[in-house]
C-alpha cells in the first residue's frame, strides 16, 4: 500500500513540461520608473517591470493605454518619433539602454521587432531574410542562415520552392511569418511583437501563436495584444496596462503584472478583473 | 422648388463650361500637332535623320548633328541633375529636420518656377563670358532646369514608400543610410525614373538657355563637349529665321520630332509610375 | 497554441486515470482490512487518501487554468466538463474507502465470520469491476461499456440488500448490534461507490452524445434503485 506510486509515461511528460518552466528566472529587462512622453503629455508613466528570459510576456490593456509605446521603448524605436522623450531607466541585461554612448542601432540589432501589419520588403522572399544579415556583415553561410530563419519561423516548407518570388505574393499570415524570419535571421536576443496577429485570420493567428511557443526556447518574447484570449493562450507572464484619467489627462499606467494564470483566474487588482471579465474597455 | 431648379441650372452650366474648357485644351493641342505635322511631314525621310545640316545655300541635308548634340546635352544634364536631385529629395524626406526641410523646399519650388531665360543668362555669365560657348555650359543650364523636377518627383515617390518599410529595416538594427540605399531607393526606382523622363522631355525642348550657351555651332556632327553642340531647339529657331522655305519645312519637321519625343516620354513616364505604384502596394 | 492545449488535455485525462487506479488500490486495501480486521492496513488506507486528494486538486487546478486560458469549445469543452465531474466522483469513492477503513477500526474485536466476508468480498469485487469499466469506457469513449454499468449496479444493490438482511439476522447481542450498525454503513458505502461508477458512465455518455441524461431516474421507478 505504501510503496511508491508507479507513474504512467504521460504523467512523466506532464512532469517534464512542468520542469521545463524556468524556475530561476533571469531578468532581461529591468524597467524602473519608466515614463515615456510625446511632446509634453506622458503616454505612459511610472512603469516598473521585470521581463524574464525565455518567457513570453504579454502586454494587454484598452486602446490608448500605451502598450505599443511601452514596447517601442524597449528597442528604442521611439527615438525615431520626433518629440519622444524617456524618463526613468531600462536596464537591459544590467546595462542602461538609454545611457549616453549607447548606440540605438546596436540596441535594435539585439532586440528585434515584428509589427502589427506585415511589412515585407518589396524584394524576393530570400532577399527579405538575407538582407539584414548581409548588411550587418553576417555574410558567411548566408543560404544556411536564411533556411534556418525560415525554418525557425515555420515557413520553410511553404516557400522553399519559390525563394526567388516576390514576398508580396505570399498570404498575410505567411508574410507575417516571413517578417518573423527576417527578424530572427540577425539573431537577436529578444523579439518584440506589436500585435503580430491582429490583421490575420484565426488559422494564421494560431500558426503564429504556435510559433511563439516554439520561439521562446531561444528567445525572450514580449507581445502586445489587444486580444486577451491570445495573451491567455500564449503568455507566461502578463502585464495589464490601463488608462489613468487625471484632470482630463490620460496616461497609461501599469496596473498589474503577474503570472498569466494568476491574471486570468484571480487578478489582484479590481481594474484587471474588470478588464479581463469584459466589464470594462 | 425654385431653389432646386436654380441649383440644377447652375450645376448644368458649370458642367458645360468645364466640358467646353477641356475641349478647347484638347483642340489647341490637336491644332498644334496637326499643323506641325502637316508642315513638317514633307521633310521627314531617311536623310533627315542621318545627314547633318547642308552647307549654306545648298539643298537637302538633315538634322543628324542636332539630334546627336541634343542627346549629348541631355545625357550630360541628367548626369548632373539626377544625383543632386535624388540626394536632395532623400535628404529632405529622410534626414532633414523640419526647420531645414521647409526652407530647402521653398528654394526648390522657386527654382522650378524660374524663367529659363534667367537660368540661361546666369550660366552665360558664369561659364561662357571669358571662355566660349560649350556643350558643358548648355548641359549645366539644362541640369538646373531638371533639378527641381527630379527632386520633386523623387520626393513624392519617397513619401509613397510606406513608413512601415523604414521601421522594418531600422528594427533590424540597420543604419539609416543603409536603409535608404537598400530598401527605400530600390522601392522607388520606378518613380524616380518617371520624374527623370519627364525632366528630360522638358529639358530637351528648352531653347532660351541654349541660345546663350550652345548656339554657335558647326554644321557637322559634333561630339566635343567643350565646344558648342548643335541642338534641335536652336536649329528650329535659326531655320525659322531663314528666308528659304525648304529650311522652314525642316524647322517644322524638327519640331515634329521634338514633339513626338515629348509625347513618347510622357507616356513612358506614366507607365513607369503605374508599375512602381503596383510594386509598392503589392 | 492548440497543440500545447491538446497536450494539456491529455495530461489531465492521464492524471484522471491515475487517480482512478489509486481509488482501486484504496478500495482493495479497505476491503482487505475489513475482512482481516487489520487496523494497520486500515490506517494506511486512511493515509492513502492524501494521494488521491493530491490528484484531485491537481486536476481541479488544471481545469481552472485550461478554462481561463484556452477557452475550450465543442468536444474539448465536453471533455473538460466531464473530467471535472469524473474527478469529483473518484474523489468521493476514495472518501467512502476511508469511511470503510475508519469503521473497520471501530470494531476490531468482532470476527465477521464467513457469511459477511463472502458478502463484502462480492460487493468489493463488483465495485472494483465497475470502477474499472467506468474508467475504461471513459478512456476508450465506449458508450456501450458505460451503459452496461447500470446492470452491474443492480447486482451491487442486490448484494447490499443481502448483507443488510444478514445484519438483521444478527439478533440482540449488544456487541453484535453495534457491529451490525457499522456494517450497514460499510455496505451502504460500497453501494454508493457503485452509484458513482454509474455517474462516471453518464459523463462518458455526455462526452459522446452531448446530451445531459441520467441512465436511471431516481424520481421514477427504475431497475437501478428498486
Amino acid at each position: 500500500m505504501t510503496e511508491g506510486i508507479t507513474m504512467t509515461p504521460v504523467i512523466e511528460v506532464a512532469q517534464a513540461r512542468k520542469d521545463a518552466e524556468p524556475v530561476q528566472r533571469d531578468i532581461v529587462f529591468d524597467i524602473q520608473k519608466l515614463t515615456a512622453s510625446y511632446g509634453k503629455e506622458p503616454a505612459i508613466s511610472d512603469v516598473d517591470l521585470e521581463i524574464y528570459r525565455n518567457v513570453i510576456t504579454a502586454v494587454i490593456g484598452p486602446s490608448g493605454c500605451g502598450k505599443s509605446t511601452f514596447i517601442r521603448c524597449l528597442n528604442r524605436m521611439n527615438d525615431l518619433v520626433p518629440g519622444a522623450k524617456i524618463d526613468g531607466k531600462i536596464l537591459y541585461q544590467g546595462d542602461d539602454l538609454y545611457a549616453s554612448g549607447v548606440d540605438p542601432v546596436e540596441v535594435r540589432r539585439r532586440i528585434g521587432m515584428v509589427f502589427q501589419k506585415a511589412n515585407p520588403f518589396p524584394k524576393s522572399i530570400y532577399d527579405n531574410v538575407a538582407w539584414g544579415p548581409r548588411v550587418l556583415g553576417m555574410r558567411k553561410d548566408l543560404d544556411e542562415r536564411v533556411e534556418k530563419a525560415l525554418r525557425g519561423a515555420a515557413l520553410w516548407d511553404e516557400v522553399k520552392d519559390r525563394l526567388k518570388k516576390n514576398a508580396l505574393s505570399l498570404s498575410g499570415g505567411q508574410q507575417q511569418r516571413l517578417c518573423i524570419a527576417r527578424a530572427i535571421a540577425v539573431e537577436p536576443d529578444v523579439l518584440l511583437l506589436d500585435e503580430p496577429a491582429s490583421a490575420l485570420d484565426p488559422i494564421a493567428t494560431s500558426a503564429i501563436e504556435e510559433l511563439m511557443d516554439e520561439l521562446k526556447r531561444d528567445y525572450t518574447l514580449v507581445i502586445v495584444t489587444h486580444n486577451m484570449q491570445q495573451a491567455a493562450r500564449v503568455a507566461d507572464m502578463t502585464a495589464f496596462f490601463s488608462l489613468d484619467v487625471d484632470e482630463g489627462r490620460r496616461t497609461g499606467v501599469l496596473v498589474e503584472y503577474d503570472e498569466t494564470a494568476k491574471i486570468f483566474t484571480n487578478p489582484s487588482d479590481k481594474r484587471t478583473e474588470d478588464y479581463v471579465t469584459g466589464r470594462f474597455g | 422648388m425654385n431653389r432646386d431648379r436654380r441649383r440644377r441650372i447652375v450645376n448644368r452650366t458649370m458642367e458645360a463650361v468645364a466640358t467646353v474648357a477641356a475641349i478647347v485644351a484638347i483642340a489647341v493641342l490637336a491644332i498644334v500637332v496637326i499643323s506641325v505635322a502637316k508642315r513638317g511631314a514633307g521633310a521627314i525621310g531617311w536623310d533627315f535623320f542621318t545627314k547633318p545640316q547642308a552647307l549654306f545655300g545648298q539643298p537637302g541635308g538633315g538634322i543628324a548633328n542636332a539630334l546627336v548634340g541634343t542627346a549629348l546635352l541631355v545625357v550630360m544634364a541628367c548626369a548632373m541633375a539626377l544625383p543632386v536631385g535624388v540626394l536632395t529629395a532623400v535628404y529632405l524626406t529622410e534626414f532633414a529636420p523640419r526647420r531645414l526641410a521647409v526652407p530647402i523646399q521653398v528654394v526648390i519650388d522657386v527654382l522650378a518656377g524660374l524663367p529659363t531665360i534667367v537660368i540661361g543668362i546666369f550660366v552665360y555669365a558664369l561659364l561662357v563670358i571669358g571662355h566660349t560657348q560649350s556643350g558643358i555650359a548648355g548641359a549645366f543650364a539644362l541640369a538646373i532646369i531638371m533639378l527641381p523636377l527630379v527632386a520633386r518627383a523623387t520626393q513624392e515617390v519617397l513619401l509613397l514608400v510606406p513608413s512601415t518599410l523604414r521601421e522594418a529595416s531600422l528594427a533590424l538594427g540597420v543604419r539609416r543610410w543603409r536603409t535608404v540605399l537598400g530598401v527605400i531607393l530600390p522601392s522607388s526606382v520606378g518613380g524616380i525614373l518617371t520624374g527623370t523622363v519627364l525632366a528630360v522631355a522638358r529639358a530637351a525642348g528648352e531653347t532660351a538657355p541654349l541660345l546663350f550657351t550652345s548656339s554657335i555651332f558647326a554644321n557637322s556632327v559634333q561630339t566635343d563637349v567643350t565646344k558648342a553642340l548643335p541642338n534641335i531647339p536652336v536649329l528650329i529657331f535659326t531655320y525659322s529665321e531663314q528666308p528659304d522655305p525648304a529650311l522652314h519645312e525642316q524647322a517644322w519637321a524638327a519640331a515634329l520630332v521634338l514633339m513626338a519625343f515629348v509625347l513618347v516620354a510622357s507616356l513612358a513616364a506614366k507607365a513607369l509610375l503605374a508599375r512602381s505604384r503596383r510594386k509598392l502596394v503589392g | 497554441m492548440r497543440s500545447a492545449f491538446q497536450q494539456d488535455l491529455d495530461i489531465l485525462e492521464a492524471t484522471l486515470q491515475e487517480e482512478g487506479q489509486l481509488v482501486l488500490r484504496a478500495l482493495r486495501g479497505a476491503i482487505k482490512a475489513l475482512e482481516q480486521r487489520d487496523e494497520e492496513l486500515a490506517d494506511e488506507v486512511i493515509a492513502f487518501d492524501d494521494d488521491v486528494d493530491q490528484r484531485y486538486v491537481q486536476i481541479e487546478e488544471g481545469i481552472q487554468l485550461l478554462l481561463a486560458r484556452q477557452t475550450p469549445v465543442a468536444t474539448d469543452l465536453r471533455l473538460v466538463l466531464a473530467i471535472l465531474h469524473v474527478n469529483l466522483h473518484l474523489e468521493r469513492m476514495a472518501d467512502y474507502c476511508v469511511t470503510i477503513a475508519k469503521l473497520t477500526k471501530l470494531v476490531p474485536e468482532v470476527d465477521p465470520g464467513p457469511r459477511f466476508v463472502e458478502g463484502f468480498e462480492e460487493m468489493g469485487s463488483r465495485c472494483e469491476e465497475m470502477i474499472r469499466i467506468a474508467l475504461d469506457s471513459f478512456g476508450n469513449r465506449d458508450l456501450e461499456g458505460a451503459e452496461s454499468l447500470v446492470e452491474l449496479d443492480e447486482l451491487i444493490d442486490r448484494a447490499n440488500r443481502r448483507v443488510v438482511e444478514r445484519i438483521l439476522e444478527l439478533g440482540g447481542d449488544p456487541e453484535m448490534r453495534e457491529y451490525g450498525l457499522r456494517m450497514v454503513i460499510v455496505s451502504r458505502a460500497l453501494e454508493r461507490i457503485g452509484d458513482h461508477a454509474v455517474d462516471i458512465g453518464e459523463q462518458t455518455a455526455y462526452l459522446l452524445t452531448a446530451e445531459f441524461r441520467e441512465f436511471t431516474d431516481a424520481s421514477h421507478p427504475s431497475p437501478r434503485k428498486a
